[in-house]
């Protein structure tokens, strides 16, 4: 049986493992980190319906036990090949196709200075959000309920002061999510959305932004947060202009949610490096650059080398699982041409 | 014996002669007509002084020996005096050598330089003990050896420290390739003396360089004498405006090229076509762009290497001011709805006042270190920024809206006199340079007198008098990185440096000091986007990686920002290393 190595056990990554079984092949996930989910793991809900994300990730990791599918967990990858791929240490995993699935990084909200990320102690990103969530224990640093909350958008998007350009797509639902469950927690709070566009490009996106607006009266204001400092009380001042009524605003908030990118993975720059003269290409963004985003959205221009899911731009989780599908069908046909 | 002086082959000569003279005149006469006023009273009442003496050493030293070049690399230097010295004696010493051999009568100008011809058949032997063959030969090696390095510097210009060298229009062209030839030219005239179409090649060389010289680059060759008195007798340009004055500068640009290297745009962003011997170049043909007047980092690193002292970072926000069109007064009017009137008037009475600027507030972490170290050090402080501060005006200055920049100026003015500072500490050095520069707050004209300090020097100065104790946490290495607002804008080199000593120990990348890089990401540049400025902070941040050092410091909230995103290095501010240190 032929054997396909897939880097990464996220959504992309376990799904195309999945397909890969169906096809009759034999793949092998190997996870850098202690437990297959990605990111998902740690999300709470997700949009737009709501689902609690535990019942995602106990499908796939589900199946994937049924399916006996060899995971390799605690492994780092170092380089890609289309014969297989090195593990850190210099170890060889010979494979006869590889599927890259490594995902994407979360934006380090750090490199945003002004928002004071880990220098005040209301400021969170969306991900603490979800943490925080899942735990149930939404609250401000002293324990208290948040009174006035502000969800600043695009951090670590589309802002070429930190090297992203591309908008990560995802998080506008994000904070429209994200708001409506602190509406749920904190029924008492105003909650604010500061955007630049709202992007509801999925199916029941743009119901749920008009839902959190007049369901659940979170207030949206057209503007980037230029800034955020402490108030004598304890609280966050931040600074914004408000570009539909033309005016700068000031705003005192308890807490402020910073809705951070997603980052092209790091180990994508290790990929294409290990490769000099072709192979993994990079986008401008860092993310890997398929051969096009048609019908070879999942292939490298490497052959044997394929893509799935948010190594190669921002996706959603179902997006991603129908790379991993994608991915297996062009693996497929690949070793299929070669016998 | 009766000489004419007189033979065809001369007229190309007298004709190119006559152009440049012609040429010469009415440019200097109508810039110096243009002066302003106040420049023409500068220019009458510090011409009989010790300055106009100064003015005729430096014309030695620089328009004949041209030593500043030879500090950039002593080939370079060794072509130039060769050019300028050698030529100059030639004439000196031909026109000695025309007293010489035919005594004190009128000889036309003609008969100096082409002296060999006219005196064929005459004995040459030496006169009042001096070998004037000998000399003239040797004067005309010597030049002859600067032409040969000049030559071979177009095609290897790398072996004369210059890693590129200026690309050149169709009048400089012109002008280079009759001068290559003048030199031989002659040698072979003087040579075979009898030889009449050698006397008309050089003749011809003679003329078209001439007539092409003010037309081109070697326009320098005399400009650079008036622009040194005018210079020493006070006269500047200006920012707020171009003035006749900056043709003087803008003509004595040899676009030598020594400009290029140093520039980072070139170095690491590719950019090829807006160094300042291109800037000045595009100005003086009136085809300067926007893009090119925009494209400039104004690093003063250009300005630092000029060998001829021009002004270059005031020559081109002149140019921005200019460009920018009418005055902007009303199209964004910044000032709206700030109350200045807040906080208590007198409410920082003889106290410090502290000027965070928009780039320190955009990094808590400086700021929260200003605070601890204020309560450390006792000092009672009013927080400009929290009482109505505004914008401290240099990026307008900087993107050529001097209006607008003035109108933040005046309201920042009055907000400190309002509130009865007697120092005004920031801790951002683009702030510093327009308070320095601009406001004049320390000069007592409008007002008592306001002490401006960076906090680099203010820190300094608690250590000094014992107000802030600092612990050693370990033996720490640092590097430093000079900001340019800061080092070669303020000339702040020390202060940062003796507060590292106090905590740790300090390592310096290659080039430092006035000569240390930009981060890339300066204000005054707004043509370049994102890509180019970590390009450029990434190769910074190299150079600061190679020292070893655990930490970069540096003493400007913006290349804090740029050098974070070009290195792997914790980047810090003065003011954070101070408080990690607080006793």
């Amino acid at each position: 049986m032929k054997k396909v190595a897939v880097i990464g056990g996220g959504p992309a990554g376990m799904q195309a493992a999945l397909s890969l079984v169906q096809m009759g092949l034999a793949p092998v996930i190997v996870e850098c980190s202690s437990a297959l989910g990605g990111k998902l793991k740690d999300w709470h809900q997700l949009f737009p319906s709501m689902t609690p994300a535990h019942e995602v990730l106990d499908e796939l990791t589900g199946q994937i036990a049924d399916a006996g599918v060899e995971v390799m967990l605690h492994t780092e990858v170092e380089g890609v090949t289309g014969q297989g791929v090195t593990l850190a240490g210099g170890r060889k995993l010979e494979a006869d196709a590889v599927v890259v699935a490594s995902g994407f990084d979360i934006f380090d909200a750090r490199l945003k200075e002004e928002y004071g990320y880990h220098i005040y102690d209301n400021v969170f990103t969306t991900v603490d959000v979800e943490r925080m969530l899942n735990k149930g224990a939404v609250a401000l640093h002293d324990g208290s309920a948040p009174r006035r909350i502000a969800f600043v958008h695009c951090v670590g998007s589309r802002d070429e002061k930190v090297n992203q350009k591309h908008c990560s797509k995802v998080c506008c639902i994000t904070g429209v999510k994200q708001a409506m469950e602190m509406r749920t927690l904190f029924p008492e709070a105003e909650i604010f959305n500061f955007y630049m566009d709202i992007r509801m490009f999925g199916p029941g996106y743009e119901e749920m932004y008009q839902s959190a607006q007049q369901d659940y009266g979170i207030n949206f204001i057209r503007g980037r947060v230029s800034e955020a400092s402490p108030t004598i009380d304890g609280r966050l001042q931040i600074k914004a202009e408000d570009t539909l009524v033309g005016r700068p605003m000031k705003m005192t908030v308890d807490m402020l949610v910073l809705l951070v990118g997603m980052k092209a993975g790091g180990s994508n720059a290790k990929f294409s490096a290990a490769l000099p003269g072709g192979g993994i290409t990079l986008s401008s963004s860092g993310f890997v650059a398929p051969v096009d985003l048609f019908a070879g959205n999942v292939s490298s221009g490497l052959e044997g080398v394929f893509y799935a899911g948010t190594v190669s731009a921002p996706k959603t989780i179902g997006e991603s699982i129908d790379e991993g599908a994608m991915a297996a069908l062009r693996v497929a046909e690949y070793l299929k041409g070669r016998k | 014996m009766e000489m004419t002086f007189y033979s065809g082959f001369v007229i190309p000569f007298i004709v190119g002669t006559s152009v440049l003279f012609a040429v010469i005149l009415y440019k200097y006469v109508r810039w110096m007509a243009r002066l302003p006023r106040r420049d023409k009273l500068l220019v009458w009442r510090r011409m009989f002084s010790v300055a106009t003496l100064k003015g005729l050493w430096e014309c030695f030293t620089e328009c004949l020996l041209h030593r500043r070049i030879w500090r950039v690399n002593p080939l370079l230097g060794y072509m130039h005096t060769a050019f300028a010295l050698g030529w100059f004696l030639l004439i000196v010493v031909g026109w000695v050598e025309t007293v010489a051999y035919l005594g004190w009568r009128f000889v036309p100008l003609q008969g100096h330089i082409f002296f060999d011809y006219f005196t064929q058949g005459m004995d040459h032997g030496p006169r009042w003990g001096i070998d004037f063959e000998l000399i003239m030969d040797i004067l005309l090696l010597y030049v002859l050896s600067g032409l040969a390095l000049a030559v071979f510097k177009r095609f290897r210009s790398r072996s004369l420290g210059m890693k590129r060298t200026t690309r050149l229009t169709l009048g400089d062209r012109t002008a280079m390739g009759a001068l290559w030839f003048v030199f031989p030219m002659r040698l072979l005239a003087e040579s075979f003396p009898s030889q009449l179409p050698l006397w008309w090649g050089y003749s011809i060389a003679l003329g078209v360089f001439f007539v092409a010289m003010p037309f081109s680059r070697y326009m320098h060759i005399f400009t650079e004498i008036p622009l040194i008195f005018l210079r020493r007798w006070g006269i500047r340009s200006e920012a707020g405006r171009e003035k006749s004055f900056d043709h003087f500068q803008l003509e004595a640009c040899s676009r030598c090229g020594v400009c290029i290297d140093p520039c980072q745009l070139q170095r690491d962003a590719g950019f090829w076509n807006v160094q300042s011997a291109y800037f000045i170049r595009d100005r003086r043909y009136n085809n300067l762009t926007r893009y090119v007047a925009d494209n400039c980092l104004l690093c003063g690193r250009c300005q630092r290497s000029c060998p001829v002292g021009l002004e270059l970072d005031t020559l081109r926000l002149g140019s921005r001011w200019t460009l920018s069109g009418a005055p902007s007064n009303g199209r964004f009017n910044y000032a709206r709805g700030v109350d200045l009137s807040s906080g208590a008037a007198g409410s920082g009475d003889r106290r410090v006042g502290y000027f965070a600027g928009c780039m320190t507030l955009l990094s808590p972490r400086i700021l929260r270190a200003m605070e601890r170290i204020f309560d450390a050090a006792g000092e009672p402080v009013w927080w400009a920024d929290r009482d109505g501060g505004v914008c401290c005006g240099r990026p307008l200055k900087l993107s050529g809206d001097l209006d607008a920049a003035r109108d933040m100026m005046r309201m920042n003015t009055e907000l400190f006199r309002n509130h009865c500072i007697t120092m005004l500490v920031t801790s951002c050095p683009i702030c510093l340079r327009v308070f320095r520069e601009d406001y004049r707050l320390d000069t007592g004209v409008d007002g008592p007198k306001i002490e401006v300090l960076h906090h680099s020097e203010y820190f300094a100065r608690l250590i000094a008098e014992g107000r802030l104790t600092l612990k050693e946490v370990g033996s720490q290495l640092f590097t430093y990185h000079d900001p340019c607002e800061l080092g070669r804008g303020c000339g702040i080199y020390d202060a940062p440096r003796e507060i590292i000593a106090a905590v740790g120990s300090l390592v310096e990348p290659t080039e430092t000091r006035s000569k240390a890089l930009c981060c890339g990401s300066s204000l005054a540049n707004t043509a370049i986007n994102d890509i180019a400025q970590v390009r450029m902070a990434q190769t910074v941040g190299r150079d600061f990686e190679a020292t070893g050092a655990a930490t970069l410091v540096t003493a400007c909230p913006l290349c804090k920002k740029a050098l974070a995103r070009g290195t792997s290095l914790p980047v810090q501010d003065l003011a954070e290393i101070i408080e990690h240190h607080l006793a």
